[in-house]
């Protein structure tokens, strides 16, 4: 039993994760667009059947309960359409949308953690049908003026008093048990005078009769309006107010009809919510078997498309790629061994040329099936746009290009958080506090962030441009300073030098610490996580005109483009992406610096030199920068030459990691970040720029 | 030289054959080598088997008892010298050196030996603690099998951080 719940509930969280993650994308932009499609509601209804019923297969009942409210809900907009939602109802429905995948995510979170899910989620359901109610009741009010015989119209609008005189009145409960509900009561309506709305409201001597409670908790506080515009600005202002259990809004035009008509029933006044919940239901009976046809046959294409599509436990690709590699180097053992040379093998060579053939379709294709969209990790970023758009009041869109580009999805899985610091960054210090700073900035009103993802060759280019402020140098500068992060004097800072402090652990240009940044953390955490990946990130900004983050990043980890070189008759290899140039050069090119290191002169820079010789020790080699090849590497914030024997070639390359015994020697840490066997089944060292240059500092002093 | 695979091979099938077989008691197979004279045992539980001729590619920045990783049917393995291990002076490798691959808590490894000898019953209750003064860093027992002494390694020390 354990083991099929086991299997299950990973499907589940599978199956729920990715409902979820494309209601976010469809809620996005559907906001967008100020409205849902017939076919948006359609998924959503569907999304949320599916949900409820595998939730309550696995008993996970606030997921169901929540998705089933929510389903309610679309099933009423689905047979009644948009149309019939006032503007300000739409932006409710997006937010209240908004929160309710929020709070599924939250309980899929718990299920995923094993933690006990939540119990009371009754104040948030109770969200949900007040504008379930909400959206009913005006309709019902036009179905009563319609068919006045429709039964269930007059439901929630019955227990009202006569005693307010208005056509338009919103009842409010407190909690249970929160005591003074006449003081409450009191309060909410000097906050609602504020306002400035004309109302009026019963009991109305709740300021000076504490009796007044006992009716207020049994029959509710009623508000009366005069329009229903001035009821739903209050209902914006009562659902902040704490305390407040459920509030409806009571249209008493369509309780007088309905009163005109036929007798007055005097119904027994108690909390309204539970009826309200199924009061679309029976209304609306008749509608689903029209409806069904539609959306029966829209899921029916839906699932044809979803056939051709499973899902593979990562892994197992893990492995299918560590074989494909073992393949691929096997293969060119066997064809190129030694005891084949000089003998005349006619078919065995035909026979190879296929079977090189043949391997490198099955590298393609195992390496293709591990690609996945960068669109997922792109599509988060909409919601956190917005959701920081909201509440820094800073009016910003984000423009994703190129999200179908695919990458590992390794790299996918670890390039979500860098992403997601920098957007951050770019909306919280980037973009302008005002609209005003804005204009006079000559800019469009509305801040901009363009995401962006491209193919080069063997790489991804990331990057995250915002219109905004840029950098300030000398702000960052004299930050740096201040917290003690420089290692020269200022001066000698260099504008790539000064932008790749943003990076350092620990800086931080914000002085307070707010929601989403400040804390000095993030930026070498996003440093540290593409390194991680074997990427690079770089910085470009100008004062005034906006900064932009790129990350270059490798399109898979497993298999590296590397160019393998010699020293002292030992096999090296540099991945490619670190290379910028190799040159042949002349002793009296070399100059040295007072402490008699070694560098050289490329494009009119100059570099240091680093003698893999030296820095390893090694035995053999060349000595004489005249008989030798430099390698001008960079990394994203170094920058110089290796010297080495001889370059033998590009080769792609299975990267294989170091036993794990040789971590108690910090092997990283000497510049060799992996290995790989050759074609010949000798082994290669794969070394880490990054690291051979800290090695060498470390050696020199 | 043929001897040297000979023998190499005699142990391997043996080691092989090994698999099967359980001892009853406290009797255990120790595969027993030879490195700078000394005779060293070690459970065969922990040896995977023995390899000859391979060439190691060295590594830069690390003591220098370790000799590098070797390409084990595609697999990479850290090798260490036993001699240097024990602080004794290089001596080449000959024919007759041989790389016992050792399994130690999941981690392969292989050892430097000079030569490996047999394999052989040893029954722990007999086996004595190494006085004191002389013990050593890998070996904390012994025991004499006519005439010859024989030091148990401790495989854990053996992966243990040592600088």
């Amino acid at each position: 039993m354990d083991n099929g719940t086991g299997s299950l509930l990973e499907t589940y969280l599978f199956e729920t994760g990715t409902l979820l993650e494309q209601l976010d994308e469809l809620l996005i932009t559907a906001e967008q667009n100020g409205d849902f499609t017939e076919d948006n509601v359609n998924e959503i209804f569907r999304s949320m059947h599916t949900i409820k019923g595998s939730s309550a297969m696995l008993e996970f009942n606030s997921l169901m309960e929540i998705a089933h409210h929510i389903e309610d809900l679309f099933f009423y907009i689905r047979d009644n359409g948009m149309d019939t939602l006032t503007s300000d109802q739409k932006s409710e429905l997006f937010n209240l949308m908004f929160s309710s995948v929020d709070k599924l995510r939250e309980e899929v979170g718990k299920v995923e953690s094993s933690e006990p899910l939540d119990t009371n989620i009754d104040g948030f359901i109770q969200d949900i049908n007040n504008f379930l109610n909400k959206i009913s009741n005006k309709d019902s009010s036009e179905a009563a003026g319609d068919d006045t015989e429709a039964p269930a119209a007059a439901d929630g609008a019955a227990p009202t008093p006569q005693q307010i005189d208005a056509p338009y009145a919103l009842q409010i409960f407190f909690d249970e048990g929160c005591g003074m509900e006449n003081l409450r009561a009191f309060m909410l309506v000097t906050a609602l005078q504020e306002i400035g709305k004309p109302f009026n409201f019963y009991p109305d001597d709740v300021e000076t009769n504490s009796d007044s409670s006992e009716y207020i908790i049994e029959n509710g506080f009623f508000l009366g309006f005069q329009t229903e515009e001035d009821a739903e600005s209050a209902v914006a202002h009562v659902s902040t107010v704490g305390n407040v259990r459920s509030y409806e809004i009571l249209d008493l035009t369509a309780a007088q009809k309905e009163e005109e008509s036929s007798q007055p029933q005097s119904e027994p006044v108690q909390s309204p919510q539970p009826e309200a919940v199924s009061q679309p239901a029976p209304k609306k009976a008749p509608a689903p078997e029209k409806d069904k046809k539609p959306a029966t046959q829209s899921s029916g294409s839906h699932g044809s498309a979803k056939q051709s599509l499973i899902s593979v436990n990562l892994s197992k690709l893990d492995s299918l790629m560590a074989i494909v590699g073992e393949i691929v180097i096997t293969e060119s053992m066997v064809t190129s061994s030694p005891e084949l040379q000089n003998l005349k093998l006619d078919s065995f060579l035909k026979s190879a040329r296929q079977l090189r053939k043949l391997t490198d379709d099955l590298q393609d294709i195992s390496m293709s099936l591990r690609m996945v969209s960068v669109a997922s990790v792109f599509q988060k970023m909409n919601r956190i746009v917005r959701d920081m758009s909201k509440t820094l009041k800073r009016d910003t869109k984000l423009t994703i290009i190129g999200e179908n580009t695919e990458v590992d999805k390794t790299i996918v899985d670890n390039i979500g958080d860098p992403i997601m610091h920098i957007v951050r960054n770019a909306m919280d210090h980037g973009i302008e506090e005002t609209q005003e700073e804005r204009i006079a900035a000559g800019k469009n009103p509305q801040g901009e962030i363009v995401l962006s993802a491209e193919h080069t060759g063997s790489e991804v280019i990331i990057s995250i441009k915002d219109d905004g402020r840029g950098v300030n140098p000398d702000a960052v500068l004299a930050k740096a300073a201040s917290q003690g992060l420089l290692t020269k004097p200022e001066e000698e800072y260099s504008q790539k030098e000064i932008l790749a402090l943003l990076l350092a652990p620990g800086f931080s240009t914000n002085t307070e610490v707010t929601e989403y940044s400040g804390r000095g953390v993030g930026m070498d955490v996003v440093k540290k996580n593409v390194e991680s990946v074997g990427g690079v990130i770089s910085i470009s900004s100008e004062l005034g005109k906006g900064s932009c983050f790129t990350l270059k990043i490798p399109l898979t980890l497993a298999i590296v483009d590397g160019m393998e070189i010699s020293v002292g008759g030992s096999i090296f290899t540099i991945p490619i992406a670190n290379i910028r140039q190799s040159f042949k050069a002349k002793e009296s090119d070399v100059v040295l610096d007072a402490a008699g290191n070694e560098m050289i002169r490329c494009m009119d820079d100059y570099y240091p030199i680093i003698r893999l010789r030296d820095l390893y020790a090694m035995e053999e080699g060349c000595t004489t920068i005249d008989d030798g090849i430099l390698m001008w590497v960079e990394t994203s914030d170094k920058s110089y030459c290796l010297f080495v024997d001889e370059l033998i070639g590009e080769q792609q390359i299975v990267v294989k990691p170091l036993p794990s015994y040789l971590n108690n020697f910090n092997i990283q840490n000497s510049g060799i970040s992996g290995c790989t066997i050759l074609g010949d089944g000798n082994i290669s060292l794969i070394l880490d720029v990054n690291n051979v240059y800290s090695a060498s500092q470390n050696m020199f002093f | 030289m043929p001897e040297t695979m000979q023998s190499v091979k005699n142990i391997n099938d043996e080691l092989e054959r090994l698999e099967s077989v359980q001892t009853p008691g406290n009797v255990v197979r120790f595969l027993t080598f030879i490195s700078d004279g000394l005779h060293f045992g070690v459970n065969t539980n922990n040896v995977i088997e023995i390899i000859n001729n391979h060439k190691i590619r060295p590594l830069p920045m690390v003591p220098d008892y370790v000799r590098g990783i070797i390409n084990l049917r595609g697999q990479t393995l850290p090798i260490i010298d036993m001699r240097l291990r024990m602080g004794k002076p290089f001596q080449e490798y000959t024919p007759q050196t041989c790389i016992v691959i050792l399994e130690i808590e999941s981690n392969m490894i292989g050892v430097v030996v000079d030569s490996v000898a047999q394999v052989i019953d040893i029954d722990l209750d007999k086996t004595a603690p190494i006085p004191t003064e002389n013990r050593q860093e890998l070996t904390n027992s012994m025991i004499s099998i006519d005439g010859t002494v024989i030091l148990l390694l401790e495989c854990e020390a053996l992966i243990e951080n040592h600088m």
